[in-house]
């Protein structure tokens, strides 16, 4: 069948508009209106991204997500504010936010998945919460643990759960790989990371046994701070494109397939170029620049249909009301993906 | 009017074409194979997002996408329905441009006059105990590493303390809660407030000065600070700009968040360094010792700590520097009397 391109129809100045209004109603708002420009934001990019003819959708409650924001708010400035004078209690804190983190985000998930729709059918994510444990807790503190060795194992294990706990309408999406084919990007990147930090470091002892006096200080430390943004603008597109090519090329809704064709060079292009326009205009760019940055994203990825679209169905559509509504009930925290 | 439209049912992935329009408050939905009629009243109409098909929901999750939006200009006339004024404010350019400006005003006066303020209101209502536990964190942290007994004597220790409880203080200034004595051969001749109220002296400064006033000018200074709680609202502010500005820059990277913050943070501190100053001549003047005492011992520091400055020209770097510029200082306390 024929392979449908993704294609973006939004503009960055139809964009900077919604943008700007939406800011500063947050802002006399004091953040409250911030739920319903969100509400916004995903749909401006939801409604102008289309493939085989047809739009997709949000259908987030702000009510929801302002609940979420709140919760959240107020979670982390009893953190901040009691880490500052006894970090004893900051701690518990923080240990108390980790323990409910996992719940938060299959939750969020599920709030975030059945608010998505795509030609009038939903989707949805049937993830447990036990299993999320595993997979957004543990996984991630062993990671932590070994230093990042197991990071790349870690971000395999999410990608899978995530995916093959997502549906659309009644077919579920699927996702396979070997841990391996993780590792090679990633293997990639720390070694030349490793490269950089070594270049850096003797830079760093060179300056410090030339000179002595203070005034040069800040030129070594502005110094060592551009060579380490360049490593980070050379790295990170790289990162991403191969990632984002694995995950989506190994990724199938029944018979259909998914292609990414992002390069590590197109995308040091757009990213480099949007830094450089940011950075000029003082930050006005912004807007502009995420809209560039998804329009490229999404112009590489193609769906390679494997039967007829039309056949998907509503899945289980009763369930699907009845647990969105407990979800829509209960709160949205803002976890990006 | 009949507009056309794309009809999706909610219960396949199925596009049907079809024909709308509006009689007598219902809308009358055509399509190949069946019709049908919903009350006005049940159908939800979101507001336009650009130039996105504009979408008419149905109460039992059907939906028509409309992509001629002069066509539903008209449709939704002849039902009587007005457009939301969120949408028209996005839509031209004059409105975003007029956001934009009010935007950047709201901005530049939270950064100026807002944040300071809070930050002081909120400072001083922090309880004294709490504040004060910060302090004795520092200094565990730093006492028998940093910071070494002081080599004093405890007469000459008792009369710098004596002559600085006598001091008149200006009105509603909070006294130092205590005021500690130390050696530091790395930090070199300095004196400084901590959050809490505790003020601490190191002998290097004591031996560098010619005589009781100089040391007496330096203290005020930092009173200044412990009075109006500089170090704590520093901590507050700064907090704050970190947090918008890797909130806005950090999806690039939070390193680049880094330059703008420092820059903007530097600026509160050299204001809280003008104050205490301020607040050091006021304390002198009242208690009939000449303010020039403050700036020989500043000029005396400048040396002590090797920085060569032009005299006269701003620096450049001055706008990275948490003080102003030295000489700026001991102009300022030559020239009054």
């Amino acid at each position: 069948m024929l392979r449908q391109p993704f294609t973006f129809s939004g503009s960055g100045g139809e964009y900077f508009r919604i943008w700007i209004v939406n800011l500063l109603l947050s802002i006399i708002t004091l953040g409250i209106y911030s739920a319903w420009a969100k509400v916004r934001r995903m749909q401006y990019f939801y409604r102008h991204t289309s493939v085989a003819g047809a739009s997709f959708d949000y259908h987030g409650d702000p009510k929801a997500i302002l609940k979420g924001r709140i919760i959240a708010f107020v979670l982390f400035a009893l953190y901040s504010a009691t880490s500052h004078f006894n970090p004893v209690i900051g701690v518990g804190i923080f240990a108390l936010i980790m323990a409910v983190m996992p719940w938060l985000v299959v939750r969020s998930l599920r709030f975030r998945l059945h608010n998505s729709s795509y030609r009038g059918l939903r989707f949805s994510s049937v993830g447990k919460v036990g299993e999320g444990y595993l997979i957004f807790l543990l996984l991630p503190i062993a990671a932590y643990a070994s230093l990042g060795l197991l990071w790349p194992l870690a971000h395999q294990q999410i990608t899978r759960y995530i995916r093959n706990h997502s549906r659309y309408g009644n077919e579920l999406f699927s996702f396979h790989t070997k841990a391996g084919a993780f590792y090679r990007p990633y293997l990639v990147v720390m070694f030349s990371m490793l490269i950089f930090v070594v270049g850096m470091v003797s830079v760093a002892v060179a300056s410090s046994v030339k000179t002595s006096s203070a005034a040069m200080a800040p030129f070594v430390m502005g110094a060592l701070l551009m060579f380490y943004l360049l490593m980070l603008l050379l790295v990170y597109p790289y990162i991403t494109s191969r990632l984002q090519n694995l995950i989506w090329n190994n990724t199938t809704l029944g018979p259909h397939r998914f292609e990414s064709a992002l390069t590590a060079r197109g995308l040091f292009w757009v990213m480099a170029s949007n830094i450089v326009l940011v950075i000029l205009t003082v930050g006005l760019f912004k807007p502009f620049a995420d809209i560039r940055l998804l329009r490229y994203k999404l112009e590489h990825l193609a769906l390679l249909p494997g039967a007829d679209l039309e056949d998907f169905l509503a899945g289980q559509q009763v369930t699907a009301t009845a647990t969105g509504e407990e979800v829509a009930e209960m709160f949205d925290v803002d976890i990006a993906f | 009017m009949d507009i056309p439209a794309a009809y999706y049912d909610g219960r396949t992935a199925r596009r049907h074409d079809a024909q709308l329009c509006v009689e007598h408050g219902k809308l009358r939905i055509m399509t190949a194979d069946r019709q049908r009629e919903d009350d006005l009243r049940t159908v939800n109409i979101p507001a336009p997002l650009g130039n996105a098909p504009r979408l008419i929901m149905l109460a039992d999750g059907a939906r028509c996408e409309v992509a001629d939006h002069a066509a539903f200009a008209t449709l939704m006339q002849e039902a009587g329905l007005r457009p939301s004024i969120v949408a028209h404010l996005e839509h031209r350019w004059r409105y975003a441009l007029t956001a934009l400006v009010m935007l950047l005003g709201i901005i530049a006066a939270s950064y100026v006059w807002g944040l300071p303020y809070a930050a002081k209101v909120v400072a001083h209502r922090i309880p004294d105990k709490l504040i004060l536990a910060i302090d004795q964190q520092f200094l565990d942290a730093v006492d028998d590493k940093l910071l070494l007994p002081s080599k004093l004597s405890s007469a000459r220790q008792f009369a710098i303390t004596s002559r600085l409880r006598a001091l008149q203080m200006p009105a509603g200034a909070r006294p130092p809660a205590r005021i500690l004595f130390r050696s530091s051969p790395k930090l070199g001749p300095n004196a400084f407030a901590l959050p809490g109220g505790t003020v601490v002296v190191l002998d290097e400064i004591v031996k560098l000065s010619d005589n009781d006033d100089e040391i007496l000018g330096v203290l005020a200074h930092e009173m200044g600070h412990v009075s109006e709680r500089h170090a704590l609202r520093q901590m507050l502010q700064a907090s704050v700009v970190a947090l918008v500005m890797t909130w806005y820059v950090g999806d690039i990277s939070s390193i680049l968040a880094l330059a703008p913050t420092t820059l903007l943070e530097t600026r509160y501190s050299r204001e809280f360094e003008r104050s205490a100053d301020a607040f050091a001549a006021e304390t002198l003047t009242l208690n009939h010792i000449p303010t020039s005492r403050l700036a020989d011992i500043l000029e005396k520091l400048e040396h002590a700590h090797g920085v060569k400055q032009p005299t006269g020209q701003q620096h450049w770097l001055d706008y990275l520097s948490s003080h102003p510029a030295t000489d700026e200082r001991i102009k300022a306390l030559r020239g009054q009397r």
